[in-house]
């Protein structure tokens, strides 16, 4: 909400907080007063403001430096001879001789009166203004918009001034124009704030002042406004109170300059005197109103109803809208002619030639107008208003001021009374509060005296009280105070939070207990990072297309987790594998010339949940890593190979290792993997781990990657049932160990894995490392060379070189028999 | 038997002339050849004995160990002279290049800023009673949002935007109700007190949000950390109290909290909380030293993490309003509590300077490698 200061000093006195006295004063500065005081209250406002819950945001001040503009009135005005776009314009800046200046606007007539910023003039924008030749005409000086001299946003020409303002007079002077406007950011709670007499009553509050309400000269004449009007509420539940007067005799034209800047300085535009006087008064009193063209009311005759099925509406933005049963309209006898609360319709719209206006002031149920607003997409300052909830107590308040204010800048006459139907008085809800209650919340004891005070000048009414506590009325305007709760927000608030004091929870604790996937996540983060992996973190959500290669084959799900309103079709699905976030990193990283890539990621996938599953989907961890580029970093010393298959085993082995979980490898991973280049992890019961590989050259031309990308993805879930996170201690062994080298000669097919498992079958052997395979002469074609280290010991005596000989020889029995081994050398 | 020890006497004095001028260890190993070896020349000497009579021999063997000992005594000493010469010789050599980069054979891993934020933060509360919590990030309307006292048609609503899920992909099993990605981490208290069902409720909850916003300053998902505290006399003093020592955990002993009042719906009174800025150390200016200036720099210099005023906005907080509590199934009567909530990326972004949301979504590994 932007505040105009000037404006919020009309309704409170902000003169102590700028230390200088400030004069109240009724509508329309006729003329300029100093405005100091006022804006020298600016920060303290802000702070005071921000310290009971309205943040301000930005304090900007405007009007300053505008000394060189002087109002000047154009003379005459030429087309530019060398620029199509431009004119050359004389002008009487009050100097005696008229300048000449060239122009790019187009909205004056002679005759006008604009700002002009004479030569040697900086405007708030930073710019200076000097004499300068422009497409070869000599112009001296700029004349302005709204924008170029910091008033409003408003730059579509020229800011036309008053025909009355004598040129030469200085335009910060005379238009009154240097103000302070404060964002100030209004919680949704409190829509009773989104207005100037609204933080009025909280700045009122606080210096412990009245609010001045503005109070309308409302001059009724004629015959009764109910003899012009019917009004008739079909729909009750939906809003509780409509009131209409009448205006006639109007002449639509523009707004006084002073209305017209006010509204634009607080981002409204300015449209014309009777639709100004509805922003003007829902600026001021923040009750949204609408004025009708009454004489395009049919039948003369409003009736508040629900949309009928299939009917439509043009509203003013002019599109055409199909309606729902659930839609509120405000229609006259043949058609609907607003959406209520939300936006008026064109039909009824006030136009140049209306003379009668119909001004409606009415209270709408908050969630209908949040229904229709949201399904519409239309958000306006009276939606926004309504759907917060209005306040049912300044309908007839801000009726008769916009009334009024209709009268006085359009002129014609008010009809005698209100035509007002109202099915649903407002019940004022009271609270009641017990006098303990905020010690309780808050730790700190507040004097009953003080309480009564501090609520009382938030408007809330004492109705009763006794020793245990009192009852207050709830002001109409605070729709966000129905339990006694929300009353110890307002002392607390009131009083400040630095009042309590710092103390610890006294309630008893549970020891904290580390829950055993943390415990696993920390585990496996340890060891990929000791293996050189770096942490990513992903988005949840992915693009459909990167999933498909690493759909589950059994899964009964045909889509991944699908969102409704994704940011895009490539952050569109929920995530079944981390994996192609990861391949999309390892791709982003390699286009910025990172060649060697090792990423990991632990975050949770999610696949539809099982029936009677308590969360509506199926969270599981997941770790995954990717690798491409060099085995080790660059560096004098070593060798830098490309990873391989083994590498990326390596890195899965140690988180697993890290966990105590012994596990298979099988060859032939998922389909994302290359057939020959991976596998499948097991673990205990063969029960799948996960997969491990070089990614299927397919996948990763999909993923703009090269060949010989590794990547692994092991399953949370299964990691957490198999970790044996506790170690079991074995004993040392106390007899020594006698060492023996095997090299035997295999089929190609033959795995090591066989060869070591039928190694580590002969009981006294402690362990088995496989340290060598070679390929090539003499070794014959199709058959490989495997070295082993054999490490013989007896749990309970010394062995001898006879048993040890006697065990090795079972061993070259059983590769021999068993897999077809050969003993070389 | 003169003879006999004539000669070891010559021998003796032969090895000591030869030891002492024997320049490396070959010259040292052809002397205890030449001297003590099999064929050598104690040896030599030593044959002679057989031929003396039996009572002289003891003498002869008396003496002959004598010099076998002393010509050791000569090798091991001069050995050791040759070693420590050898060795100064090798300690006072050129120095190696010691610039050359050490050998690494695996690179550094590097934990993410996020990661690192979070398990910093979720530290702090452990060693003040809270433990882990988690919830499901695809969650119902009525734990996001309805059980936090946002009934739907609330404007409240607006302060979050939020991505629906298409129903017709979760599967048959999922509970009926409106499904969306959590727009915070407050549904988990809900589910914590539901969970536990009596107080004492200690918890925090670390987990992703998401929110449908995309541009600079936002990203569609980010991280949070909720904390919650149920119990008999839970005051908004004990909130104050608690986050004041997280904020001097967190960001160092000094840091000063400020609690304003504001507006979450879950929470009545609520409160928005901010610590004086770590950059400047709350006043607000950074001072500017000139170049070989020396003692008070008179200048200084607007700090842009605070914008100037000194604190930043890290956390929203307030005592748990007391329908969420009846939603959690606890007595608002009986009981009462506090939560609060910050926003893991800020907070890592003040501990580690980090001046762009989005580079913690994109993972190059130029800006993981940094942590
Ligand atoms: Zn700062």
């Amino acid at each position: 909400m932007r505040i105009s200061l000037k404006w919020l000093s009309e309704y409170v006195d902000l003169g102590s907080l700028a230390g200088g006295a400030q004069q109240g004063a009724p509508l329309a500065p006729a003329q300029p007063r100093s405005a100091a005081p006022v804006l020298a209250a600016a920060d303290e406002v802000a702070r005071r403001l921000t310290a009971v819950g309205f943040e301000v945001e930005a304090v900007e001040r405007v009007g300053q430096g505008l000394a060189g503009v002087v109002a000047a009135r154009i003379l005459a005005s030429e087309k530019h001879p060398n620029a199509e776009k431009l004119s050359v314009t004389k002008i009487d800046a009050g100097q005696g001789e008229p300048l000449q200046i060239v122009c790019g606007a187009k909205n004056y007539q002679v005759g006008d009166v604009v700002p002009l910023a004479t030569v040697g003039t900086t405007l708030p924008g930073g710019t200076r203004i000097e004499k300068a030749k422009l497409r070869g005409v000599e112009s001296f000086g700029m004349l302005c918009s709204a924008r170029e001299l910091g008033l409003s946003e408003d730059a579509s020409g020229l800011l036309i001034l008053d025909r009355g303002l004598a040129p030469g007079t200085p335009i910060a002077d005379a238009l009154g124009l240097e103000d302070v406007l404060l964002e100030v950011n209004v919680t949704p709670n409190r829509p009773d704030a989104l207005s100037h007499v609204g933080l009025a009553r909280e700045v009122a509050a606080i210096l412990g002042q009245e609010v001045r309400l503005p109070r309308p000269a409302l001059r009724e004449a004629g015959a009764p406004a109910a003899e012009a009007v019917k009004v008739r509420i079909e729909a009750p539940e939906k809003c509780a109170r409509y009131a209409a007067r009448v205006v006639e005799g109007v002449k639509i034209g523009p707004s006084p300059q002073w209305l017209a800047r006010r509204l634009e300085a607080c981002g409204v535009r300015s449209i014309s005197n009777v639709v100004d006087a509805t922003n003007f008064a829902l600026l001021e009193l923040g009750h949204p109103l609408h004025a009708f063209d009454l004489d395009k009311v049919a039948g003369h005759e409003i009736v508040v109803r629900t949309a009928r099925p299939g009917e439509k509406i043009v509203t003013l933005d002019g599109k055409e809208r199909a309606l729902e049963p659930d839609d509120l309209l405000i229609a006259d006898r043949d058609r609907g002619s607003a959406l209520a609360g939300v936006m008026g319709g064109g039909d009824s719209e006030i136009s140049a030639g209306t003379t009668r206006v119909l001004v409606e002031s009415a209270w709408f149920a908050p969630s209908g107008i949040r229904r229709t607003s949201r399904r519409h997409g239309l958000k306006t300052e009276a939606s926004y208003r309504f759907e917060r909830g209005a306040d049912p107590g300044m309908v007839i308040p801000a009726l008769d001021r916009c009334a009024a204010l209709i009268a006085e800048l359009a002129g014609g006459t008010v009809r005698p009374g209100i035509v007002d139907a109202h099915p649903r008085p407002h019940q004022a809800p009271a609270v009641r509060l017990r006098w303990r209650r905020p010690a309780e919340l808050l730790g700190i004891d507040v004097a009953r005296d003080e309480v009564r005070r501090i609520l009382a000048g938030l408007g809330f009414e004492e109705r009763a009280s006794d020793a245990d506590g009192a009852t207050f009325g709830v002001p109409s305007w605070r729709v966000d105070v129905s339990l006694e709760e929300d009353l110890v927000e307002e002392i607390v608030r009131t009083k400040g939070y630095d009042a309590i004091p710092e103390t610890l929870p006294a309630n008893a604790v549970r020891t904290p207990v580390e829950p055993a996937d943390a415990q696993v996540t920390a585990r496996a983060r340890e060891a990929l990072e000791a293996a050189g992996f770096a942490e990513a973190v992903n988005f949840s959500f992915v693009a459909e297309r990167d999933l498909a290669p690493f759909a589950d084959p059994a899964a009964t799900a045909l889509r991944p987790i699908a969102l409704k309103n994704p940011i895009s079709a490539d952050l569109a699905v929920m995530r079944t594998s981390l994996v192609p976030s990861l391949l999309r990193n390892a791709s982003t990283n390699r286009r910025q010339r990172v060649e060697d890539v090792r990423l990991y990621e632990i975050a949770r996938v999610y696949r539809p949940a099982p029936a009677g599953a308590p969360a509506p989907a199926a969270e599981e961890g997941e770790l995954a890593g990717v690798l491409v580029g060099r085995r080790s970093p660059t560096g004098w010393a070593g060798g830098s190979d490309p990873v391989d298959f083994h590498d990326a085993k390596a890195a899965v082995a140690a988180v697993l290792e890290a966990l105590g979980i012994d596990a298979r490898w099988r060859a032939r991973g998922g389909a994302w993997l290359h057939p020959r280049l991976s596998a499948e992890v097991l673990g205990a019961d063969d029960a799948p781990l996960g997969e491990v590989g070089e990614l299927h050259p397919r996948v990763a031309e999909a993923f703009e990657l090269p060949r010989g990308v590794l990547a692994f993805r092991l399953s949370g879930a299964a990691l957490v049932r198999g970790a044996r996170l506790v170690p079991r201690y074995a004993g040392i062994p106390r007899f020594p160990a006698v060492l023996r080298d095997l090299a035997v000669v295999v089929a190609e097919g033959v795995e090591a894995g066989a060869v070591l498992a039928a190694v580590r079958e002969e009981p006294l052997v402690e362990d088995a490392t496989l340290f060598d395979v070679y390929r090539g002469p003499p070794i014959p074609a199709g058959k490989k060379n495997l070295a082993l280290a054999i490490r013989y010991r007896a749990p309970d005596r010394t062995l001898t070189d006879t048993e040890a000989d006697a065990a090795h020889a079972r061993i070259v029995a059983r590769l021999r028999g068993g897999l077809g081994a050969e003993l070389r050398g | 038997m003169a003879d006999l020890l004539g000669q070891l006497e010559a021998l003796a004095k032969g090895a000591r002339e030869a030891v002492g001028s024997a320049a490396d260890e070959k010259a040292l190993e052809d002397l205890r050849v030449r001297f003590l070896g099999k064929k050598g020349e104690l040896s030599a000497v030593l044959r002679g004995m057989g031929a003396l009579p039996a009572e002289e021999r003891p003498r002869v063997g008396e003496v002959a160990n004598r010099v076998r000992d002393e010509v050791e005594a000569l090798l091991a000493g001069a050995k050791s002279r040759l070693d420590a010469r050898k060795l100064e010789a090798e300690l006072a050599g050129p120095p190696i290049d010691v610039t050359l980069p050490g050998r690494r054979v695996l690179p550094r891993g590097h934990r993410h800023p996020i990661t690192r934020a979070t398990e910093d933060i979720s530290a702090i509360f452990a060693r003040l009673g809270y433990e882990v919590a988690s919830g499901p990030e695809i969650e119902l309307d009525w734990f996001n949002f309805e059980a936090l006292n946002i009934p739907p048609d609330h404007p409240a609503r607006d302060m979050q935007d939020t991505f629906y899920v298409e129903a017709s992909t979760l599967g048959d099993g999922a509970p009926d109700g409106s499904v969306l990605l959590r727009t915070h981490t407050s549904p988990v208290q809900i589910r914590a007190m539901q969970r536990l069902g009596v107080p004492p409720v200690r918890i925090i909850c670390p987990g992703r949000v998401y929110r449908s916003d995309y541009d600079q300053t936002h990203s569609p998902m980010f991280h949070q950390v909720e904390g919650l505290c149920v119990g008999e006399g839970i005051t908004f003093a004990d909130l104050k109290g608690t986050l004041a020592a997280f904020a001097r955990a967190y960001f160092g002993e000094g840091t000063r909290t400020r609690f304003r009042p504001s507006y979450f719906p879950f929470v009545e009174p609520g409160a928005e909380v901010d610590v004086s800025c770590s950059i400047c150390g709350g006043t607000g200016r950074i001072p500017v030293r000139a170049q070989g200036q020396a003692g008070e720099p008179a200048q200084t210099r607007r700090c842009g993490t605070c914008k100037e005023t000194g604190w930043l906005e890290v956390l929203g907080a307030g005592m748990v309003h007391p329908k969420v509590l009846e939603n959690g199934g606890f007595d608002p009567k009986r009981y009462s509590g506090f939560a609060f909530g910050m926003g893991v990326e800020r907070m890592a972004m003040l501990r580690y300077g980090i001046d762009d949301l989005r580079l913690y979504f994109e993972n190059d590994l130029r800006f993981l490698e940094q942590f």
